[in-house]
Formats: structure tokens, C-alpha cells, sequence
């Protein structure tokens, strides 16, 4: 955070509360770059849509972890579970005749968001390692259950006979990817823009001053407890909205879907562009998802070397992702450029 | 009865299984506060020595033990020079991704070096069988590894935790000026505990590869249950662990054996119970 | 100056020659298979087989210039699959493909393959019901669970072994190979002695193996997926005593994989399994096979499965291909010279089915012994043509 915004913060909410949350709110030009650039991705010759609505996809997954852990401090080894929940309702309707894909998409995100709420109620004492572990714990019950119920389910081989109507009644998911990745990128573009007004709203400051300090928020008055559940709720849902996406435009829903597995990549896509900042998720699943494609095409065997490496390069150099790094650095050049040396 | 007594030995017997595979990490993150998931790569390695030192040199198996522990510990000091020690300080999650991508590049590393294929042990004749012991038929192996594991709880609760070193190293990690203001050498120190972690976590390699199959997916397979069970104990303590262990293992095989369609649920189960009941664990000091 | 031009002479004329040989149709071949995580291995061996096959028949079959594309599919994961197999088709351009391994993905890729109107072999997935009956294209070259689950029944009873555990993985190619090995036994007037679901990740058995212990059956049938749990659960059986005290241990294949049994050592010995091919077979295809693979893999790996799957799908594109020398690649045709085709194995015959394209082969009933001090299945009954159903 820059200096300026530090300061601004701690002045503002008195007097100009609403002018503070305004300025919060204003969209900057590279936000508009960066999804301008993601969207026109579509026209670059030769790309692989699949793969970059992929991309979107798993960047959606990600900003829904940021909700929890980057704005309200929470870890999760268990987010998939939501992800999973979002896939096979998408699944379940489009297997039982509700096949169009938008309100299939809403309903997948009201289930996944619900089972957020009851797990957010669940774990909103336990912090810390109990945390993480009572996640890791629900996401392998669930795991589990989803793989040895193959009556229900289609366990290990997936869920099938999943048919998914075209988007708007006209736009099919065809072979191309082309449907594939508009309606991902709407999607995740509106759920973005609905997540970023709640974050910059008092809501997301609240999250924020619950990851800081707890005690004080207490204090102030504020339901420290009950933002639990609900950034829980959000982010469940969000994860859910990622779930059903891949699910209507591959039409598959299998186990791996909700695998810690699953769940520790997200992790890792978020650590890797960086919590917290709402494009951390984007940012990491870009560099993730493209290198995985591009190493594992070169050296399947030993790409995970190179996964690795990167990890272990980013959490060294970079402690806090890619994207806050590269913000220090812009802030830096930028003070230096306007206002001369630093005081 | 005979069945019932069996399956409770088994039980025991898994849970000592379970603690020679978690103590390294009960070392490194009770004492040290570090949260090392290289630890099961550390056993990777403990079980790719091993099985060299057992196989390729024919090295009898009680002298593979103490090899074992010497070599991972000197591989897990140089790497802590190298790189652990520069994130003592960092948060837990940092810590986690540090180690979750050395995880990813040792297996990458072992499929390079020993090949995807999973190893062939054959252990001593000494060693394998059953024996007969009060009117039960008892596995030779699971006999050893009881002895094997309560021995070596026994030292490091008593040699390790309970002693002046430990003192020195909760004192260390509590708080690190202060420490090197009475005198102590706290690199000195951090390095050897962390060798003592990582030395402990090739010899659970060594011990629990033949049963568990080693291959270079190793530490990922069994990552979950380390954390688990050192979770479960409790940060910071190595009775917690070995509490954790017996416990989850007594109730792992009890599970199987009376109400097998429940499969690995009661393991899970009982981990979410536990956490929402005890988050720092059954025997854990609290933040 | 004077080597450095006539060495750029040479290799503007090598590349003059390259082109004029390149003028025949290029075509691609999109390999789907693991090549990382927990199942790499079957990638690993199937591209070792595609290599020892050209390295014998060359990479232009009738005219063809094969082109191979590798993809890794990461284990059963319908997501990735589907999307590698979309990308490999349209945007490589791919018009065969060996793969995707594992019934998930197979059944992921079957529209996109239909749609495309793209020949696929089924080198490492056995469901029944996911060939031609999903996409009209596909063949299998590897095998259908009824084939390796129902023969152990009769055979089981044949020998005297009337009551019968059976321990099968707790997911769905486990829940379908129990279900066929017990309508089986029934069939066969055997008594099913008490059947367990083991779940996938498990780590100790003896909890189970007590409860076949109380159960006193004459055998146990297995079936696991390859890896820790196949060897994992024979050696646990050995250790408990069990097998010393007389309990005969079946299974499919999976439990003695040649990739596999050294891990599980002499706790294999004297294991029966269904098997659809053994390094052990007699026949000169078949020394001559396992001895070229083994050159590759210096000893390292031992022939499974999956390469012999991989084999068999290059020997029947190679086949159809030449068939279609001098024409241009129609995938109705090759379809029509693929259905129905017949030909010598290393496993032995095989035929690929008529209507819809799976596989029609010997089985085999093998027993663990050691041959040259190395662990082998070795063949002790035939059972031949059996039917994917």
C-alpha cells in the first residue's frame, strides 16, 4: 500500500467517508488495460480459447479465495469443495433437463454460496492451523464421498449425460471455444465488478480491518464473527460461479473438480500473483495456467520441477506475489518522477 | 477375542507407523515453529537411501538405520543453510508455499535420479513372518516397529523436549535477540535441531517405505496424514504427536475392521472434530 | 573458411531434400496420455513403444508423414482432457489420436472426436460401453473389464476354491469389476465368502484383512488400481500370514503388473491373475517385442500394458494407413479397414469388434513365478476370444 493511500485512509472516513469510498471505487486506467487486453485475446491469431477461457476460469476461482484470504486474513485448504459444489449442480441441472446455462449458473452459485454460509458459521471461532485443517478435513469428506458414490454421482469417471443449452438460446459451446470463452470472460468480468463494489464498499473495509486487527474491530462495534461467514458466503459463491462455468462449457463434472489437489493450486495461483489485491487471482492463474501449458507440452515428466522452482523463486524475491511487487515498483518510480527524492 | 486384540495390536502397531513418519515435522514445527511440508520429501529421500544402501549394497537393515539418519540430516542442514534459515521469520503461509514447492521439485528430482517406478525392498528374513505371542499371531515387523517407535519416543521426549536443548531452542524461537543476548548460538542451534527434524524424517522414510511402497509421488501421498497427525497432537509438543498417532491409528484399523464401508471417513472425521473442538490440537500450547 | 562453406552448401542441400521428401501428406497423430503426477508412467511406456514401432516401421507409413503431437492429460482429469483434445483437433489439426487415456477422459473427448469426425484408439481405458458406442470413431486396443474380471470365477471354482472374498477399490472400474466378478460366480455356483470397498487412499490394510480372516474363504479376489494400492495389498496378505496359511490370492492383472511386481517381491509368488498379455507369452512377435523394449528402456522399465496397448493401436494404423496409400487420409475409411481388422499381436490375436470397435482377445490365466530369478506371470490357461461384454 503507498503512502499516499495509507494516509488518505486514516483521514478520510470522518468528514469525507463518501468521497474516500468514491475514490476507492474509481476504475484506473491499467484496470481497464487489463481487461480490455483479456478480451482481446479472442482475436490473436492462433490462440487457444479453451485454454484462455481456462485461464479466466481459474483466475474467477482464485479472486474467490482472495475474497477470503487476501481481504479477511482466512486460509482455506478446502476451497475446491465450493468450486466442486458449483460444478456438479451446474452438472446435476443440465443432466435433468434444466439446461440452460445463465440461471443454471445463478442456482449453482445460491448452493455453493448457502454451503459457504454453514461452513463459514461452522469454522468462524477456529483460526490459524485448526483452520486449515478442518478445511483440509471437509474437503477430503467431500472428495471422497463424491468418488465412491457412483450411483450418484458417476464417481471416478465423472458425472455424464450433462447437456448444456446455447447461451441465450443462440450461442453454442462448440469445439472452438469461441462461446466457451465469452460467456467466461461476462462472467467472471460482472462477478468481478460486483466483487470489487463490496470490497470497496465499508463491508470490504471491515474484512480488511478484521484481518488487521480483530480485537479492535470488536471493539468498534463491528460483527467480526458474522464477516466470517459472509466473506465465507461470497467467496463460496464465487468459487461456485468458477465451477459451474467450467462445467457448462466442458460439459463435465468428475472428482477432480473437488480435489485437494484442487485446492492447493488455487492457493498457489493466488500466492503467486498475490493476495489481496482482487488481481492476484487473475494475474497468478494467468502465469500458471500458460506456463503449465506451455512446460508441460515441453517436459510433462518434470514440469512440476519447474512449478516448484517458480514457487520457490516467487516466495524468496517477490514475499508478497508478482502484482504487489510490481505495484511497489511502479509506486517508487512514480514518487521519485513526481515528487523528487523522498523526505 | 483374539480377533479384537489382534486388530488393537494392528491399530497400535499403525499408529507407531504413523508417528515415525510425523515426528520429523512434529520436530520442526513444534520446536521450531517452522512449517516444513519438505519433510515428507525428506522421507522420500530416508526411503530412497535405504533402499540403496539395503538393496544396492546389500548393507544389513539395522545399520541401513543409523546411515539413513545421518545422511538426510546433513542433506537437511545444507539445505537449511542454503535456504530454510532465511525464512524462520516469515508467516506460516509463506513457509507453506517455500516448502510445497521444494515438495514439487524433489519429486521431479527423484523421477530424474531413481526412475517413476516404485522400489523393491526385500527385508531381512529376520524381520518378516509372523511370531506367536501370548496365543496371537502377530506380524514380525509390526512388532519391531512398536518396539522401534516407543524407544525412540521415549528419547526424544526425554532427550529432546524435556531437556536444556529444548529449553534452548523454544527459547531461540520465542525470542531470538534475547537468546543470542544470553550467550546462546542460535544459528548453531536452529541448525541442529533442523538436521535432528529432517535426520527424524528419513528414518520414518526408511521405516515406513516397504509397508507404504515408495515411488516418487511419496511425499504428496502421504503429506495429508503427516499433517494431520501432527495437527492433531498439537503444535509444539512430540507426546501430542505420539498421543495423535496411537490414537488415530487405533481408530483407522478399529474403523476398517467394524464398519468397513465407512472407509477413510472416520480419519477425516475425526480430524474435523478435533480441530473444531481443540484448533492448537489435543495437546497443543495455544497461540 | 573454405569447410565453413562447403558445410553450408551441405546443409542448404539437406535441407533441399528434406522438402522434397516432405511433399507427401503430413499427417498428425495426437498422443493423450499421463506423462506426469501419480500415473506417468503409462505415458512413459507408451511413448517408449511408439518409438521402438518406428524405429522398426519407419514414420511414413503408405505414404503418410506422421507427425506425433504429445499431450499430457495429467491422470483422469475430463476438464484437461477434453480441452487437449479439442486444442490437439482444431488447432494442430490432428486427425488421429492414441488416447485419451483413463474412462473420464475417453468419455470427456468422445463428442469432440464424433463432431470432428476423428479415428481415436482407447490404449488405457477398460469401462465397458465408452467406444463406439460414445464416439463411432474409436477403437481399443486395451481391454473391457468383463474380460479380466469374470474368467478368475469358473476357474476359482474349477480348482475347489468355492468360497470366494472379494476386495475391490471403492470407485467406479472397481464398483463395475465387482459387480461382473460376482454375477460370475454365481453363474459359476461359487459362494461369495463377503466382499470390502477399500478406499483409494489407504495406506493400512490389516483392519480389512482380519475381516477376511473371520470370513475363513478358500480365496480372495483383488482387484486395485496399479500403483501402491495393488502392491500395498498383496504384501499385506502375505504379511498377515494369511497366504502361508493357505488362502489363494486372484486378481486382475493390475495386482502382478510387470511394471509392478518387482515392488511387491516374493509376496507375489504363486498369485493368480487375468492378464491380457505377459511378458512371458510364447511367440516370436513377442520375444522380439519385449527385447527391443527392454534395449530402450536400458533395463529400466519392463514391458506393461499400456505399451503393448500403444503397439497395437501404431500396428493397426499402420495397417489402415497403408491401405490408403496413394489417397487421401478419410477417416470412414480408415474406420472401415479398423472395424472388424484383425491381426498377430504381441499378446497374442486380437480382433477389433465390428459394430463398434472394441476389442475381442485372448485372456490369460497366470500364475507369479520366478523365471531367471526375476518375478514373471507366467501363462497357465487360455481362454480365448473373449467377448468385451
Amino acid at each position: 500500500m503507498s503512502a499516499t493511500e495509507a494516509a488518505s485512509q486514516a483521514a478520510a472516513p470522518h468528514e469525507a467517508g463518501r468521497d474516500y469510498f468514491a475514490s476507492l471505487a474509481r476504475w484506473k486506467v491499467w484496470e481497464i488495460l487489463f481487461w480490455a487486453t483479456l478480451a482481446g485475446c479472442y482475436f490473436f491469431p492462433d490462440i487457444d480459447r479453451m485454454l484462455m477461457s481456462r485461464v479466466i476460469i481459474w483466475g474467477l476461482f482464485a479472486m474467490s479465495l482472495d475474497v477470503l484470504l487476501g481481504y479477511r486474513g482466512i486460509p482455506s485448504l478446502g476451497h475446491a469443495v465450493f468450486f466442486g459444489v458449483g460444478a456438479y449442480v451446474a452438472g446435476f441441472l443440465g443432466k435433468f433437463g434444466w439446461t440452460e446455462p445463465i440461471s443454471g449458473l445463478f442456482f449453482a452459485m445460491f448452493v455453493a454460496g448457502a454451503l459457504g454460509l454453514v461452513m463459514g458459521k461452522l469454522v468462524q471461532r477456529v483460526t490459524g492451523v485448526g483452520l486449515l485443517m478442518v478445511t483440509l478435513g471437509l474437503n477430503l469428506i467431500v472428495f471422497d464421498f463424491v468418488l465412491r458414490s457412483t450411483e450418484l454421482t458417476g464417481g471416478d469417471d465423472g458425472l455424464q449425460g450433462i447437456v448444456i443449452a446455447p447461451v441465450l438460446n443462440y450461442f453454442r459451446f462448440d469445439i472452438w471455444g469461441r462461446t466457451a470463452f465469452w460467456y467466461a470472460f461476462v462472467v467472471a468480468f460482472v462477478l468481478f465488478v460486483v466483487t470489487r463494489m463490496l470490497l470497496k464498499s465499508p463491508f470490504g473495509l471491515a474484512l480488511i480491518g478484521a484481518r488487521e486487527n480483530p480485537r479492535r474491530m470488536l471493539t468498534l462495534g463491528a460483527p467480526v464473527e458474522g464477516d466470517v461467514s459472509r466473506a465465507f458466503m461470497i467467496a463460496a459463491a464465487l468459487a461456485g460461479a468458477a465451477g459451474a462455468l467450467l462445467t457448462q462449457t466442458t460439459q463435465t463434472a468428475a472428482p477432480t473438480y473437488l480435489s485437494f489437489q484442487r485446492s492447493a493450486d488455487v492457493l498457489v495461483i493466488l500466492i503467486i500473483g498475490g493476495a489481496g489485491r482482487l488481481y492476484g487471482g487473475f494475474i497468478g492463474a494467468i502465469v500458471f495456467i500458460l506456463l503449465q501449458d506451455y512446460v508441460s507440452a515441453l517436459s510433462p515428466v518434470y514440469w512440476y520441477f519447474w512449478i516448484g522452482l517458480l514457487l520457490v523463486i516467487i516466495v524468496s524475491f517477490f514475499r508478497k506475489g508478482l502484482l504487489p511487487s510490481v505495484e511497489q515498483l511502479y509506486d517508487r518510480l512514480r514518487s521519485r518522477k513526481s515528487a523528487g527524492p523522498p523526505g | 477375542m483374539a480377533a479384537i486384540l489382534t486388530v488393537l495390536f494392528n491399530g497400535v502397531a499403525y499408529g507407531f507407523l504413523l508417528f515415525v513418519m510425523s515426528v520429523g515435522l512434529s520436530v520442526s514445527l513444534g520446536m521450531m515453529n517452522f512449517v516444513n511440508l519438505a519433510q515428507a520429501s525428506f522421507s522420500m529421500l530416508g526411503g530412497y537411501i535405504f533402499v540403496t544402501a539395503l538393496q544396492g549394497y546389500g548393507i544389513p537393515f539395522m545399520l541401513c538405520l543409523p546411515i539413513v539418519f545421518f545422511a538426510v540430516a546433513i542433506v537437511s542442514v545444507v539445505l537449511e543453510r542454503l535456504i530454510f534459515r532465511y525464512f524462520y521469520k516469515t508467516d506460516d503461509l509463506t513457509q507453506v508455499l517455500l516448502t510445497i514447492g521444494l515438495v514439487f521439485m524433489s519429486i521431479a528430482m527423484a523421477t530424474y535420479v531413481w526412475g517413476g517406478t516404485y522400489q523393491r525392498f526385500d527385508m531381512p528374513a529376520w524381520i518378516i513372518g509372523q511370531k506367536d505371542v501370548f496365543g496371537l499371531t502377530l506380524e514380525t515387523y509390526r512388532i519391531f516397529l512398536v518396539g522401534f517407535g516407543a524407544v525412540m519416543a521415549v528419547t526424544l521426549i526425554f532427550g529432546l523436549e524435556r531437556t536444556n536443548l529444548g529449553a534452548m531452542v523454544r527459547a531461540c524461537v520465542d525470542n531470538r535477540r534475547v537468546a543470542t543476548a544470553c550467550g546462546l548460538n542460535t544459528e548453531l542451534i536452529f541448525a541442529f535441531t533442523f538436521a535432528i527434524g529432517g535426520g527424524l524424517a528419513g528414518l520414518g522414510g526408511a521405516l515406513s517405505a516397504n509397508l507404504l511402497g515408495l515411488d516418487p509421488n511419496f511425499p504428496l501421498r502421504y503429506l495429508v496424514y503427516i499433517l494431520i497427525v501432527v495437527s492433531i497432537g498439537g503444535m509444539g509438543t512430540i507426546t501430542g504427536t505420539l498421543v495423535a498417532s496411537l490414537a488415530l491409528g487405533i481408530a483407522d484399523v478399529m474403523g476398517k475392521y467394524y464398519v468397513p464401508q465407512f472407509g477413510s471417513f472416520i480419519i477425516y472425521l475425526l480430524t474435523v472434530i478435533v480441530m473444531l473442538w481443540r484448533p492448537h490440537g489435543l495437546m497443543g500450547r495455544g497461540a | 573458411m573454405k569447410t565453413a562453406l562447403s558445410m553450408l552448401a551441405a546443409t542448404a542441400l539437406a535441407a533441399l531434400s528434406a522438402q522434397a521428401t516432405t511433399a507427401q501428406e503430413t499427417l498428425k497423430i495426437g498422443v493423450l496420455q499421463s506423462y506426469s503426477g501419480m500415473t506417468a508412467l503409462g505415458g512413459t511406456h507408451t511413448d517408449m513403444a511408439i518409438k521402438l514401432f518406428q524405429q522398426k516401421y519407419g514414420d511414413t507409413p503408405g505414404g503418410f508423414k506422421l507427425q506425433l503431437v504429445r499431450r499430457d492429460t495429467t491422470g483422469p482429469n475430463p476438464e484437461v482432457a477434453k480441452r487437449l483434445v479439442g486444442e490437439v483437433v482444431t488447432r494442430e489439426r490432428a486427425q488421429i489420436l492414441i488416447g485419451p487415456d483413463f474412462t473420464p477422459n475417453t468419455l470427456a473427448a468422445a463428442p469432440i472426436l464424433t463432431e470432428a469426425k476423428v479415428p481415436s484408439f482407447v490404449t488405457g481405458a477398460a469401462t465397458t460401453g465408452i467406444v463406439g458406442e460414445r464416439s463411432p470413431y474409436s477403437a481399443r486396443t486395451f481391454f473391457a473389464t468383463p474380460q479380466l474380471c469374470k474368467p478368475l470365477a469358473a476357474y476359482a471354482v474349477k480348482q475347489g476354491w468355492n468360497k470366494i472374498f472379494v476386495v475391490a477399490a471403492d470407485f467406479a472400474p472397481g464398483h463395475e469389476c465387482e459387480k461382473f466378478f460376482i454375477a460370475a460366480l454365481k453363474e459359476a455356483n461359487g459362494t461369495l465368502a463377503g466382499n470390502l470397498r477399500t478406499p483409494l487412499s489407504n495406506p493400512e490394510y490389516s483392519g480389512y484383512i482380519q475381516r477376511i480372516r473371520d470370513a475363513k474363504p478358500d480365496a480372495v479376489f483383488i482387484f486395485m488400481p496399479l500403483g501402491e494400492l495393488s502392491i500395498g495389498i498383496v504384501r499385506a496378505i502375505n504379511d498377515s500370514g494369511l497366504k502361508a496359511s493357505g488362502l489363494k490370492i486372484m486378481g486382475t492383472g493390475d495386482i502382478t503388473d510387470e511394471g509392478y511386481v518387482d515392488a511387491v517381491g516374493d509376496a507375489a509368488l504363486g498369485v493368480i491373475t487375468t492378464g491380457i498379455y505377459s511378458t512371458q507369452h510364447k511367440s516370436a512377435l513377442n520375444e522380439e517385442f519385449v527385447k527391443g523394449f527392454m534395449q530402450l528402456g536400458e533395463g529400466k522399465h519392463r514391458v506393461g500394458w499400456s505399451a503393448v496397448s500403444a503397439w497395437d493401436a501404431m500396428r493397426i494404423m499402420y495397417d489402415a494407413l497403408e491401405s490408403m496409400k496413394g489417397q487421401k487420409f478419410d477417416p470412414d475409411k480408415f474406420k472401415a479397414f479398423v472395424y472388424g481388422h484383425k491381426f498377430e499381436s504381441p499378446r497374442g490375436p486380437v480382433q477389433i469388434d465390428k459394430s463398434n470397435g472394441d476389442i475381442i482377445q485372448n485372456v490369460y490365466i497366470r500364475r507369479v513365478e520366478r523365471v531367471n530369478g526375476v518375478l514373471h506371470n507366467v501363462e497357465i490357461e487360455t481362454i480365448p476370444n473373449v467377448p468385451f461384454k
